[in-house]
């Protein structure tokens, strides 16, 4: 496949194409995870997960820079053949539209319990994916045009929650390590799936119109996610009292409702509706990895037939699943499983096997 | 089964098409040395056409020696009898005639053209040549200032429905050789001229290309007028966004050449067209640049309010009223209750009502001649919204929402730009009817999403909002002063940047 100037990203894009896939609903309850294991210290391990996702990406970047033109599924039938390399992307495949799956349904019953409980799943879903498919079906420059102007509409979000700064306790946070670096390394598990979306580098890499750039791009990508995360964590931990965090579900929204204006009252409901444009470029490129992967595995460029089948596909299992808060959670729990191997353990065995590979090839060639 | 289908296909349009068939399968093209041949062809090529005129030129001795054929009504009488006619009796030669522009040809179909065009044809016994002299005459109504889009300080002078008045009222403003124009024909009846306008050392000519590409395309039998050209060519017919500036001001034409844009100029149409644009061209005014800059952004500012408001408030209000109350102060809250404890129709019913009251009288202002029309405005707004609030149709709150919106909708700058919003404002109040915020969310992130997908010849319609260009914001929510941009916008895609180079006068010395 030709990765034209016309069809690349620029710069910004790619920072906020990768930013975008790793802020999504899970920020609602990340302070109560971090706190559940680490205690208020959970600020510290969400520091040890940016620098882990950091290194996992610049794995990433390294081992496409050795081949520029590739996107996974490309690069896998480069190293391994062809068959074997498809049958690679099977998996991986698997992994982005479960990713999808998991996004949109765990979105959708945020909806459902906040705004419409009366609504039929399906049809959430279906007011979900109808915007999405006008970008999905279009190229990964709409994508990131669309992603850059999410991130600024969504700069709100990150003054709003300045708001309750006035009414919390600092003192909470002290003494820093009081129990130890051990905690803080069990916090680090949570952490690091709320950066997972990184691995969207694997697809996004080849179209990159400066590649020079892009070791400088996903630091920049994960440190906005970092700040994201660590604001809303500082702020919910000096907020509520050490032990009151891990008795919210979703510790975020109490801390929104708090807020108030003469005008507007529950600011949290407001919130959350805005919120969707953020989940939406949580699930697209997720869902361009897809179609991307599906396109090339059965060889066609027209992304939007797959499109319309992935997209149909989540609507009738949504429609006969009905999912649960709790089944939300095991996928959840399995996504992140899937993911600290995938996007975390697999890059760095893919680096070893490229540096051999090369290595082997190079060899042949003399 | 293709292969009849499109033999039908072919048949019925070389019936539909072939206007002169008849006539051109008997002669050559060419012209005859005789003069009655021609006269005679002549006579079978425009059949029932009275305002043909064919009139004889006798010799000294007599005897017919020349005839000048012209269409009555399009041609310049003046130009004709006291120019032409005046100096061939006085024998002078056919190509010393004092007539501003002569040219000779034999071909038949190019003298159909010239003759259809209002210009008059010479023919001269013996010759197998014809001399066309340009007395082009038709009726035209004097320059006036557009009623569509006003200004205070600008011009007051808008395009008329000739080209060549256009075109000279741009050139006017650009006096420079580097002002291109390329001439194309579009439609098989109307021949109607476009000129494509542009400065050669500025556009990008890739876009040049694929307009020219997208206006040959055209197999029509005529255009009447500029939108119906724009329908053809732009990116995204199925938008309700329009992707090509329609405007009616020679000044605001020039300023798009200067930031490097085509310009399409219409023969028979007083409106230009302007490519590539963007959506937020669309929210700028003529008098954004003539008025002080902190006003002229504060107007902007509040452009973009407007467009937001005229967009959302109905639907927000009836989101707020039937989903989400819980967002509503207590005291706001009451007395909205209040007022609507008369109304028995659900909010979307009453705010529909509302809406379209409106947008009929809007309507109906417009067809309506001008005496008549500010009758509709006190018919509307006290008839209308009083009584319609005293009988319990509509509450209050809902005449003041309709009433904000419809203002807000009338700050819009752009005709087309202003219909779109109107437009789409139906859907999201559908969409809030049924789903409340997250309707409107949904309905905000389809729009942002169809937005950004949109181009406009190759460059993106949400630019410079996304992608970001931070240099093109000089002249988007804020207009920073003039002297301050220095560089023509990035969005056009042009190729020489630079359109000013020293500040302010008094920073230098």
């Amino acid at each position: 496949m030709k990765k034209d100037a016309k069809s690349g990203i620029t710069f910004m894009q790619f920072i906020f194409i990768i930013h975008g896939s790793q802020l999504g609903t899970g920020i609602f309850s990340l302070p109560k995870d971090l706190a559940e294991h680490a205690g208020t210290d959970g600020w510290i391990s969400l520091i040890l997960g940016w620098s882990l996702s950091v290194i996992a990406s610049i794995v990433i970047v390294l081992i496409f820079r050795k081949f520029p033109n590739d996107t996974l599924p490309e690069l896998m039938i480069r190293l391994f053949g062809k068959i074997i390399g498809k049958v690679l992307i099977v998996p991986v495949i698997f992994y982005f539209a479960f990713f999808v799956w998991t996004i949109l349904t765990s979105a959708m019953m945020f909806i459902k319990q906040w705004f419409l409980p009366m609504t039929p799943d399906f049809v959430v879903m279906l007011l979900l994916i109808a915007p999405g498919f006008l970008v999905a079906r279009k190229s990964l420059r709409i994508l990131g045009r669309y992603c850059e102007l999410v991130f600024y509409i969504m700069m709100v979000m990150f003054f709003l929650f300045l708001f309750p700064i006035g009414d919390s306790h600092w003192i909470h946070l002290l003494p820093i390590l009081k129990e130890g670096w051990f905690p803080v390394f069990q916090g680090v598990s949570s952490s690091v799936y709320s950066f997972l979306g990184f691995e969207i580098v694997f697809f996004i890499y080849p179209y990159l119109q400066k590649k020079q750039m892009a070791i400088r791009g996903v630091v920049i990508a994960n440190t906005i996610t970092l700040l994201y995360y660590l604001e809303v964590t500082l702020i919910c931990f000096a907020f509520f009292s050490p032990d009151g965090i891990t008795e919210y579900n979703q510790p975020v929204f109490n801390l929104l409702k708090i807020i108030d204006f003469d005008f507007l009252e529950r600011i949290d409901m407001l919130f959350l509706a805005i919120y969707l444009f953020e989940v939406s470029t949580t699930w697209l490129p997720f869902t361009f990895g897809t179609l991307l992967s599906l396109g090339l595995l059965f060889g066609t460029k027209n992304t939007a037939p797959s499109a319309s089948v992935l997209f149909l596909l989540i609507v009738v299992l949504v429609f006969f699943i009905h999912p649960s808060w709790n089944q939300n959670a095991e996928w959840m729990l399995f996504i992140g499983t899937a993911g600290i191997g995938f996007a975390y353990v697999f890059p760095v065995f893919l680096y070893l096997y490229v540096l051999v590979f090369n290595r082997l090839r190079r060899s042949e060639s003399l | 089964m293709f292969g009849i289908f499109h033999f039908l296909r072919k048949i019925r349009n070389s019936k539909y098409r072939d206007s002169n068939k008849s006539v051109a399968s008997r002669v050559n093209n060419s012209l005859s040395k005789k003069l009655s041949d021609n006269l005679q062809y002549l006579n079978q090529l425009f059949d029932m056409a009275p305002d043909l005129v064919i009139r004889h030129i006798h010799s000294d001795q007599g005897a017919v020696y020349a005839a000048l054929v012209y269409l009555d009504g399009m041609t310049d009488k003046n130009s004709i009898e006291n120019n032409i006619l005046r100096d061939l009796a006085r024998g002078k030669a056919p190509n010393e005639v004092s007539v501003g522009s002569i040219k000779q040809t034999s071909e038949w179909k190019q003298i159909e053209y010239d003759i259809l065009d209002g210009q008059s044809v010479l023919f001269v016994d013996g010759q197998p040549k014809a001399t066309v002299y340009c007395t082009q005459g038709w009726p035209q109504r004097a320059v006036e200032e557009s009623t569509v889009e006003t200004s205070i300080r600008g011009a007051h002078e808008g395009f008329v429905e000739t080209r060549s008045q256009n075109i000279a009222m741009i050139r006017r403003y650009i006096p420079n050789r580097e002002l291109k124009i390329k001439e194309l024909i579009v439609g098989l009846r109307g021949k109607t001229k476009v000129s494509i306008l542009y400065l050669g050392d500025v556009a990008n000519p890739d876009i040049l290309k694929e307009l020219e590409t997208r206006i040959n395309k055209i197999d029509i039998d005529a255009i009447m007028n500029t939108g119906e050209l724009a329908e053809f060519i732009e990116d995204n017919p199925y938008s309700p966004f329009p992707q090509l500036i329609l405007t009616e001001r020679p000044d605001t034409a020039a300023s798009h050449i200067l930031q490097g844009r085509y310009i399409v100029v219409v023969d028979k149409s007083p409106t230009v067209m302007a490519a590539p644009a963007h959506f937020f061209t669309f929210l700028t005014s003529v008098d954004d640049h003539n008025s002080r800059w902190m006003i002229a952004s504060f107007t902007r500012i509040l452009r973009f309010i407007a467009a937001f408001i005229s967009l959302f408030l109905p639907a927000v209000y009836i989101a707020l009223i039937s989903f989400d109350y819980e967002v509503i102060p207590v005291q706001l809250i009451l007395s909205i209750a209040e007022t609507r404890s008369r109304v028995p129709f659900p909010p979307i019913l009453e705010a529909m009502l509302m809406e379209i009251t409106i947008e009929m009288m809007r309507e109906a202002g417009i067809r309506l001649p001008a005496p008549i029309g500010q009758t509709i405005g006190i018919v509307g707004g006290i008839v209308i919204g009083q009584a319609a609030v005293q009988a319990g149709i509509v509450s209050n709150i809902m005449v003041v929402v309709v009433a904000t919106t419809a203002i807000a909708s009338f700050l819009m700058p752009n005709y087309d730009m202003g219909a779109a919003i109107r437009l789409l404002r139906f859907p999201m109040m559908l969409l809030a009817s049924m789903f409340g915020i997250v309707g409107i969310v949904i309905g905000a992130i389809a729009l942002v999403a169809h937005l950004v997908a949109l181009e406009s010849f190759g460059t993106p319609y949400g630019s410079p909002l996304a992608p970001w260009r931070f240099a093109d914001m000089k002249d988007m929510f804020i207009r920073v002063p003039i002297w301050a941009m220095i560089k023509r916008p990035k969005s056009t895609d042009n190729i020489q940047a630079i359109r000013q180079n020293k500040h302010r006068g008094d920073e230098d010395s």
